[in-house]
C-alpha cells in the first residue's frame, strides 16, 4: 500500500505529492476558519475537514510523511491563531493520524470511508482534549461527551469528503 | 492503497456506539448545581456556593485576558474573556453538576459540583 506498490514513485515524486497534500490541508483549514462557526456545534468544535489529506497520507503514503503533515498543519494553526492552536492542533492530529495508520494498515482494515473519518475525529478530539486537560486543568474532560457526540457527524462529513476526493488523489500519486 | 469501501457493519457498529455512549454521558441525571469551582493551571481559585447567592456577582478574575465571571443563583458563566477564541463565553451558563466552562489560553476553568454538604459522589485515592 505505501509507495511499494508504486514502482514509479521516487523520492521527488513522493516529496512533490506529499506538498501537495500538505497544500489541501492548509486550504481545507484556510475554508473551514472562513466559514462562520456553526451554532449546532458546541463552543470550540470544528469540522476538522483538513484531517482527510492526513488520514489519505497515513494510508497511501505511509507514517513519517502524515505526521510531518500534522505537524505542518499544526505550524500553519499556530502561525495564524497563537501557541495555544498550535499545541491543540498537533496532538490532535498526530493522535489521529497514529489511529488511520494503525487502522489502513494494508491487511486489516476493519473500516470504510465512514468509520475511518469517525475514527479520525475522534482521535483527534481525544487528542486535544489531552492537551486541554494538561493546559487548564481536570475540568476540561467534561467537553468530553461534546467531543464524543459532535465528532460523529464531522467524521462522517470527512470521510464522505475522503471518499469523494479518493480517485482524484489516487490518479494524482499513481500517474506515471 | 486499495479503496475502502464506504459503509460496513463495523462502521455503522462505531457509530451507533459513539452516539449512544455520548447519549448516555450527557442525558445521565445529575444534581443541581451547588459548587462552582474555579481554577487556574490546576490551582483552584475561588470556590462558589451557588444556592446560597441571592443575586448575581461577577468576579473580575484578571489576568492578562481580564477574565470576569457572573454567578447568580443556581448558575455561574464566563460573562468575558479578552481571548481571541472565545470559546468560554460562547459555552454559556452552566448549572448543572459536572458541568464544565474552559478558558484555555487563560487556563481558567470553571466546573461545578453537586451535593453540597452530602456524601461523595466518588472516592480515589
Amino acid at each position: 500500500m505505501p509507495l511499494r506498490d508504486n514502482p514509479q514513485g521516487g523520492a521527488a515524486r513522493r516529496a512533490a505529492f506529499c506538498g501537495m497534500l500538505g497544500a489541501l490541508a492548509l486550504a481545507l483549514s484556510a475554508l473551514e476558519g472562513a466559514l462562520p462557526p456553526l451554532p449546532a456545534l458546541p463552543p470550540g468544535a470544528k469540522l476538522g475537514l483538513s484531517n482527510l489529506a492526513t488520514m489519505y497520507a497515513a494510508g497511501a503514503l505511509g507514517l513519517g510523511p502524515a505526521l510531518l503533515l500534522a505537524l505542518a498543519k499544526a505550524l500553519f494553526a499556530g502561525m495564524t491563531r497563537g501557541a495555544v492552536a498550535f499545541a491543540m492542533s498537533l496532538s490532535g492530529g498526530a493522535l489521529s493520524t497514529l489511529a488511520m495508520w494503525i487502522l489502513l494498515r494494508p491487511r486489516r482494515r476493519p473500516f470504510g470511508f465512514l468509520g475511518l473519518g469517525v475514527c479520525g475525529a475522534l482521535a483527534h478530539n481525544a487528542g486535544q482534549l489531552c492537551t486541554a486537560v494538561f493546559l487548564a486543568g481536570p475540568a476540561a474532560a467534561g467537553y468530553a461527551p461534546w467531543l464524543l457526540l459532535f465528532g460523529v457527524p464531522s467524521g462522517i462529513l470527512t470521510g464522505l469528503l475522503l471518499r469523494a476526493l479518493y480517485p482524484l488523489l489516487e490518479k494524482l500519486r499513481t500517474r506515471p | 492503497m486499495k479503496r475502502p469501501a464506504l459503509l460496513g457493519r463495523a462502521d455503522l457498529a462505531l457509530i451507533l456506539l459513539a452516539l449512544g455512549a455520548a447519549a448516555v454521558w450527557l442525558l445521565w441525571p445529575r444534581a443541581d448545581a451547588c459548587t462552582a469551582v474555579v481554577e487556574q493551571d490546576g490551582v483552584e481559585l475561588a470556590r462558589v456556593d451557588l444556592s446560597s447567592l441571592a443575586e448575581e456577582e461577577v468576579l473580575n478574575l484578571g489576568g492578562p485576558y481580564r477574565v470576569r465571571l457572573r454567578a447568580g443563583p443556581g448558575f455561574i458563566e464566563f460573562l468575558s474573556s479578552d481571548c481571541p477564541d472565545q470559546v468560554c463565553v460562547r459555552t454559556g451558563r452552566l448549572t448543572r453538576a459536572g458541568e464544565t466552562a474552559v478558558c484555555l489560553p487563560a487556563r481558567i476553568s470553571v466546573r461545578l459540583e453537586g451535593g453540597a454538604g452530602g456524601g461523595t459522589d466518588a472516592v480515589t485515592g
